[in-house]
This record gives structure tokens, C-alpha cells and sequence, in this order.
């Protein structure tokens, strides 16, 4: 690891993140999100000036990193939401059960439509996971790691702003709804869309998110046999 | 003179935004730790979650000591996944009709999970608003 690379690459997306935060504060859309507008900048530049993504990750590695210390984060609002999933908790654990069914079915059938091969179908179903859990999940049922890493990003991109179109076309009414819909669908990205609507919403989310990561770790010998 | 020590240091966990920063991320080591230790197969991160919850909910812990601290956490968050998305340029395979395919199967599935998770809640929860007389079943 180099010191120049670790400064230049991470001041460099540091400096896109928050350009990218105005800039989208600037111009609401969906393609406005710093998620978005910062990685394609990046993207830019490193083929651009041919650097390799190794190259580029062994500078940034450490942001990467703190997206763990972020999930213990979500304990807060957990807990100060605490009275609201005390009231629901079977509702939204049969929320959990239903979700990732439906989303192991779905990318089962869809990836089959589509004539993906096993490889890709079997990395392709824990992406509705947060990352540490979705790379034990995919290693465990025989996918590869690398390309569901791959998949959880692209899930939470899009899925974030999906739950957000969704959310004005359904008529929902009560906050553990909205907040399963981005908890399920777009792990901590659409958690962190959610907490930006609202905080029940936002904290129903978290939750959501950290127990279909537990019920799918738990699950995946399960999944594994029965897809044998 | 310990006492003073520890009011001090408590007060200013309180107001310091970076001090909680270090507290959450000390969880997460802990917890890190303690997933290492036991071989068990749950994320570092949750176990220090759920350590906090339960510290929290014990009183052992007081939510003015971490919640600017969560809140930049939550805040930022975003930031921490800008740089794993870069790695589609060691997926040059993914710029293409299989992408296009796998971009498919990710938007639609996505859009099903989002549609069958939420009308189920909803639904589930308006029966059991309305069925309260149903409620010991």
C-alpha cells in the first residue's frame, strides 16, 4: 500500500461524494445521487488513465471498511424505534420470510428465463442481502463471492431508487410497510433512502435488513440442500 | 477525583461527535472479535449492533453517548459504498448483453421482492387493525 495512493484516491472520492451530494441536492432525480454520479465520475477517470481497479481499491479499501462500523450504527435507531417493532415484530419477521422467498424464486426463475448460467444464477440470489452477509451466503450455496459483491452494489444502486417510484405507486399506508419495502429490497442503500424519507421508516428498514441477513445465514445450509 | 474524571468524560461523549464515531467503531471491533473467537457465522458488525441494543436497553449505556455518532454514520453512509462500485471495472464481461440480461433479472426481481414484501405487511397490518377482536388467535 502506497501513502500518495491512499491520499490522491481517497481525497479524489471524498471530493466527488460531496460534489456529488450538492449537485443532487441541486438536481433531484434519480440519476442524481452521489451514488451514482460519484462512481461514474470515478469510473471516468480510471479508464481514462488506466488505473486498475486494484490499483484504485488499495488506496480506498478503508472507506469500504467502514461500512461495518455504519451497520453497528443502525443500532440507534433500533432501539429508540424499539416500541414500534416491539408491536410488529411477527408482522415484520413474516415480512423477512415472505421477502426472501419471494427473492430466491424470482431471481431463480428470471436468471433461468434469461439463460444465465448456474454460476451467475446461484451468485445472483443472496444479492437482496447486505454485503457481509450476502459474500457467506453465496460462498455457502456455491456461488462466487466476487460477482454477488457485485450484484448487492448494483442492488442497492438501483433498488434504492426503484423503492422510492414504487413507494408513490402503491397504496401503502403504515410505516413498517415502507420501511420492510427498502429493508428487503435494497439492504443498507434503500435503508439509507428510507432514513431520508423518515426515521420510523427509515429505522423499520435497518431492522429489516439486519434480520433477513440473519434468517438467510441461518437458511443457507437449508437453500443449499434443496437446491441439490 | 475518579468520579469528576468520569462526569467529565461522560459529558463530553455526550456533545463530541467524533468520540461517538470511535465508540460505535470500538463496538465493532468488539464484536469482530468476538465472532473471530467463537467461529461463529455472523457478521462482526451485527454482533456489536446487537451489543449496543442490548447496552441500551439495559441503561448500561445512555443514547446521548452515541446517537450524533450514529447519526453521521447513517448520514455518510453512501460515501463507504462509492468505492465498492468500482469493482464492475474488473467485470469488463458485465458491459454487454449478459449485463444487460443480469441488469434485468436484478431490476425485476428487486421490483417483485419491493411489491410482495410491503402489500404483505400492509395488508397483514390493516387485517390486524381492523380484527382487534381476532387478536388472541
Amino acid at each position: 500500500m502506497n501513502v500518495f495512493s491512499v491520499i490522491f484516491w481517497s481525497a479524489l472520492t471524498i471530493g466527488l461524494y460531496y460534489a456529488g451530494k450538492r449537485f443532487g441536492r441541486r438536481f433531484p432525480a434519480w440519476w442524481s445521487s452521489p451514488l451514482m454520479t460519484a462512481p461514474l465520475l470515478l469510473i471516468a477517470i480510471a479508464v481514462t488513465f488506466h488505473v486498475s481497479y486494484k490499483e484504485y481499491i488499495s488506496g480506498t479499501r478503508w472507506m469500504i471498511t467502514m461500512l461495518a462500523p455504519a451497520t453497528v450504527a443502525f443500532a440507534i435507531p433500533i432501539y429508540e424505534q424499539r416500541a414500534l417493532i416491539k408491536k410488529h415484530w411477527l408482522l415484520l419477521l413474516g415480512g423477512v420470510v415472505v421477502g426472501s422467498v419471494t427473492a430466491m424464486v424470482s431471481s431463480w426463475f428470471l436468471a433461468e428465463l434469461l439463460g444465465l448460467n448456474d454460476q451467475l444464477r446461484l451468485s445472483l440470489l443472496p444479492r437482496s442481502l447486505s454485503t457481509p452477509f450476502a459474500l457467506i451466503v453465496s460462498g455457502e450455496i456455491g456461488g462466487t463471492p466476487g460477482l454477488t459483491a457485485v450484484f448487492v452494489i448494483i442492488t442497492g444502486l438501483f433498488g434504492a431508487t426503484l423503492g422510492e417510484i414504487l413507494l408513490k405507486s402503491l397504496p401503502l399506508q403504515s410505516a413498517i410497510a415502507k420501511g420492510s419495502l427498502f429493508g428487503m429490497g435494497a439492504h443498507a442503500v434503500g435503508t439509507a433512502k428510507a432514513h431520508s424519507i423518515s426515521s420510523e421508516i427509515g429505522a423499520v428498514s435497518g431492522l429489516i435488513m439486519v434480520l433477513v441477513g440473519a434468517v438467510n445465514v441461518l437458511a443457507a445450509p437449508l437453500i443449499e440442500a434443496f437446491l441439490r | 477525583m475518579l468520579r469528576t474524571g468520569s462526569v467529565i468524560f461522560r459529558r463530553h461523549c455526550r456533545t463530541n461527535v467524533f468520540t461517538q464515531i470511535g465508540l460505535i467503531m470500538l463496538f465493532w471491533l468488539i464484536g469482530d472479535a468476538a465472532a473471530k473467537a467463537t467461529g461463529v457465522n455472523i457478521p462482526g458488525s451485527i454482533i456489536g449492533l446487537f451489543l449496543i441494543v442490548a447496552l441500551l436497553a439495559t441503561k448500561k449505556l445512555s443514547v446521548r453517548s452515541v446517537r450524533l455518532g450514529a447519526r453521521w454514520f447513517l448520514g455518510e453512509m453512501l460515501l463507504f459504498f462509492v468505492p465498492a462500485v468500482l469493482v464492475v471495472l474488473d467485470h469488463p464481461e458485465l458491459f454487454g448483453i449478459l449485463g444487460l440480461k443480469i441488469f434485468a433479472v436484478i431490476l425485476l426481481s428487486t421490483a417483485v421482492v419491493m411489491t410482495a414484501t410491503a402489500v404483505f405487511v400492509d395488508l397483514c397490518s390493516r387485517y390486524a387493525e381492523r380484527g382487534m377482536k381476532y387478536e388472541r388467535f
